[in-house]
């Protein structure tokens, strides 16, 4: 197969149980190369199950995962080679410095680049010196970062990576990828916030209690970005069926709910902007929302 | 006081297993000693002829304890006091560490201590779980005693003298909590502390001395240091003292309440030992899966190598003066000669044995403690961050388990290279100064075949590994050191890799079983090497 078309990350029909708990019923996952892929989904979806088979650390029950072409499990060591791991609850060994577990965790994949982790540590407030005891969630969190970042990989995988850390310390984090990025690796971002996906992801899956609901750019995810609105006191509700760009209405008396395309927000705007309304809440769209609006039906598997 | 009776019903039930697991192994160790006695040594010459040969060597007054007269209950007393009162004392400190220092380093403590109750109400809530666990252990192991059909009263002061050790080292590790920053540093030195207790005692009955008849031996001061030394002192079958058991609840009192103090006074998380700052880059060796080995296991194995020291130093200074002491008794100098070959200087080889035997016993819980810190790895969520780096599962047991044998070869040279020390020290030329460094690496290929062993179960069962690695060495040790008194069918007894070990300088270096040895614990590491590769990482 040729380098360049091939994936990088693809499983088919991914299926991993944990005795009777069905954590992955069939997943499929293409990431192709140079991408930011966003892996979305809910707690307990199995995004870090995944990642886990991805890395070969558990064995899929059935269906296949490749990385760079190579089975994980068959062939750990060679997979891992150009990839770098942010766990999604960094653990870390209580009497190590922190600057000791990087040059660790740097080292087992052959020594970090001097420059870059003196930059990372410098960009991310990190003191190296106090004991891994003392650190905080987000500093963990940061350790496991410093570390993926001080050395080049061509694959990064990130589970929830930006969950501890704060608005500045994100903003970071969203260089160091970008910049990654820009070098022509490829990085799966796991998260359960769909903002943060949003702003930093070429394409998109969403997975919900074990296999993927829907996958593409967000230019094809778009109704994913509808806008949810809440008027009360319109005259005719009914006639915002009429309005160009709206989906899902429902009338309860004088309330009326529904969401809009991005695009067509100015014409529901006007449409709606009449002396009766009393009341109006308009909600950014949220994975929340997503999951109680799309997937509420038990669509996904059981 | 209703917050801290709650407080401690909650640790309660987190302990409810591992609590279960303890009294009752404890009751089942006395209730078989004590069976075992009452079949072997029922009538009155067989007791005699043990107590005369215990009198007789300082070696077996200093693993058991004193001789106190003839009769069932005395006998087992003797045989069984000091192990139990060991166990008593781990089960204490495990459990005050488990409910404070760990408990503070793991941040769950920050969770209860926000609620409406005093900074110590915690500790005050661990201290009485302890001493009900202290007062149940005492009630079933005299209970166990009055199955095995020894007396009531005397059974009722055994029991409590077990309870009041424990009860005496719930108060010594909740101040040794107060001054180690953290959960395993704390358990370490707590841990090290009943040993030293166990050893305080065994010094002073080894040189203790002798009554006339044999039957009776009276310690020596070094004794009178030890809480275990004083339990003794009970003597709950010949002549009840139970002013012993207030000097031991006085001193947990004292301990306690310094503990608690301290406790009330200081901020959540920090230590009288405070945590020093770390360094800013690894070192040479702090870049790979032997490094960071080596980087955790180090203080541990320091640990263990001071016990090891202290052991074959006590082995050999003592040794020669212990054996002097006894000679001195002439009756005994008679008996020696007769039932020691070699007279004087083959009882300090018996001696010597037997302390480096227990110094083997330490090289196996070293190198078990290095294989099974993988699995706090792994459970932790460690190994993951380690293995995603492309080096191979296999590698990353490899260097444990080269850690974890290296540390069994350094705990027993440790042993071996004091014992010469002081056997040079204490002017015995003729003696086995040049030998014990042999005699006590005699020891190592037994303690691979343990920590292989850990490694297997690791690989194939990890949820129960931490529960059989120890398990297995338990199991090892009671069939090897009461295997016989139980009457034990010989396969059983070997077993147990102790057997196989050359009990050096008493017995000659036996090759085939040394040779033997390494070869079970080189296939049971090949296994466990295979087995990794093929599992999934398990929380």
């Amino acid at each position: 197969m040729n380098a360049a078309t091939q994936p990088v990350i693809e499983t088919l029909g991914l299926v991993k149980d944990f005795g009777r708990t069905r954590a992955l019923g069939g997943l499929n996952l293409s990431v192709a190369a140079g991408e930011i892929h966003g892996f979305l989904g809910p707690n307990g979806a199995g995004k870090s199950t995944t990642l886990r088979v991805l890395l070969g650390l558990i064995r899929p029950t059935a269906g296949t995962a490749r990385v760079f072409g190579l089975d994980p499990w068959a062939d750990p060591v060679a997979t891992h080679r150009d990839i770098a791991y942010v766990p999604g609850d960094v653990s870390l060994w209580p009497n190590l410095s922190g600057g000791e577990v990087i040059d660790l965790l740097t080292g087992l994949r052959g020594g970090a680049d001097g420059n870059l982790r003196r930059q990372l540590i410098e960009e991310f407030e990190f003191d190296p010196r106090k004991k891994a005891r003392t650190y905080s969630k987000g500093n963990r969190q940061k350790v496991a970062l410093i570390a993926a970042f001080a050395r080049p990989a061509r694959l990064y995988l990130l589970d929830e990576p930006s969950a501890g850390l704060d608005p500045v310390m994100d903003a970071v984090f969203r260089r160091h990828i970008e910049r990654v990025s820009r070098g022509g690796a490829t990085v799966l971002l796991s998260s359960h916030i769909l903002s943060e996906v949003e702003q930093l992801c070429d394409r998109i899956t969403i997975i919900r209690s074990g296999a993927a609901v829907e996958t593409g750019t967000l230019g094809e995810l778009r109704h994913l970005k509808r806008t949810h609105f809440r008027v009360t006191g319109l005259a005719e509700p009914a006639r915002l069926a009429a309005l160009p760009g709206t989906h899902g209405i429902s009338i309860d008396g004088a309330a009326a709910e529904f969401d809009a395309d991005a695009a067509d927000l100015g014409a529901v705007l006007a449409g709606i902007a009449e002396p009766g309304i009393s009341g109006l809440s308009v909600a950014p769209p949220s994975l929340e929302s997503l999951f109680l609006r799309h997937y509420s039906d038990g669509s996904g598997v059981k | 006081m209703p917050g801290v009776v709650r407080l401690a019903l909650f640790q309660a039930r987190r302990d409810r297993v591992t609590l279960q697991v303890w009294i009752l192994g404890i009751t089942l160790l006395g209730f078989a000693t004590s069976s075992a006695v009452v079949t072997q040594f029922g009538d009155e010459p067989a007791q005699e002829a043990i107590l005369t040969l215990a009198a007789s060597n300082p070696a077996f007054l200093f693993m058991r304890g004193l001789p106190d007269g003839t009769g069932v209950g005395a006998v087992v007393f003797f045989q069984g006091f000091a192990f139990t009162a060991v166990l008593a004392g781990l089960m204490s400190t495990f459990l005050v560490v488990r409910h404070t220092r760990t408990d503070e380093e793991l941040g769950r403590a920050e969770l209860l201590g926000s609620a409406p109750l005093p900074r110590a109400a915690s500790l005050a809530a661990t201290l009485l779980l302890g001493a009900a666990a202290n007062v149940l252990l005492a009630v079933f192991v005299a209970a166990g005693f009055v199955a095995a059909g020894l007396e009531v009263p005397g059974a009722a002061g055994a029991g409590a003298a077990v309870g009041a050790v424990g009860v005496f080292f719930l108060g010594l590790a909740a101040a040794v909590a107060q001054v180690l920053p953290s959960g395993r540093s704390a358990n370490g030195a707590a841990a090290g502390l009943v040993g030293a207790a166990y050893l305080l005692r065994g010094v002073g009955d080894a040189l203790g001395t002798p009554a006339a008849d044999l039957l009776h031996v009276d310690s020596a001061w070094p004794s009178l240091l030890s809480p275990i030394g004083w339990g003794q002192r009970v003597r709950p079958f010949t002549g009840p003292d139970l002013s012993a058991l207030l000097v031991l609840l006085a001193a947990a009192l004292g301990l306690a309440t310094a503990a608690v103090l301290v406790r009330q006074r200081r901020d959540v998380g920090a230590s009288l030992l405070p945590q020093r700052e770390g360094r800013e880059r690894a070192g040479i060796g702090g870049t790979s899966f032997v490094g960071l080995a080596w980087r955790l296991q180090r203080s541990t194995l320091a640990g263990w190598c001071v016990g090891a020291a202290v052991l074959g130093a006590v082995a050999g200074a003592l040794g020669p003066l212990v054996s002097e002491t006894v000679s001195s008794v002439a009756p005994l100098r008679d008996l020696i000669s007769r039932l020691v070959p070699g007279g004087q200087t083959g009882l300090i080889d018996v001696f010597v044995t037997a302390l480096l035997g227990v110094a083997g016993v330490f090289a196996a819980a070293a190198g078990i403690q290095a294989v099974l810190r993988m699995r706090a790895e792994e459970a932790e969520g460690r190994a993951e961050l380690l293995l995603a780096a492309p080096l191979s599962r296999g590698r990353w047991l490899g260097a444990n388990l080269f850690i974890a044998a290296l540390s069994a070869v350094v705990v027993s040279g440790t042993a071996g290279v004091s014992a010469a020390i002081g056997l040079g020290l204490s002017g015995t030329t003729n003696g086995p100064a040049g030998s014990v460094v042999p005699a006590a690496l005699a020891h190592v290929p037994a303690a691979f075949v343990f920590l292989a062993a850990a490694s297997v179960v690791f690989a194939f069962a990890p949820r129960l590994s931490v529960v059989l690695g120890w398990g297995m060495l338990a199991a090892g040790l009671v069939l090897g050191e009461f295997g016989e008194l139980f009457g034990l069918p010989v396969w059983l007894q070997d077993v147990s890799p102790f057997r196989h070990s050359s009990a050096m300088p008493v017995e000659p270096f036996d090759p085939a079983g040394a040779l033997g040895l390494a070869v079970i614990a080189a296939a049971l590491a090949g296994l466990a090497t295979y087995v990794i590769q093929r599992r999934d990482l398990t929380a």
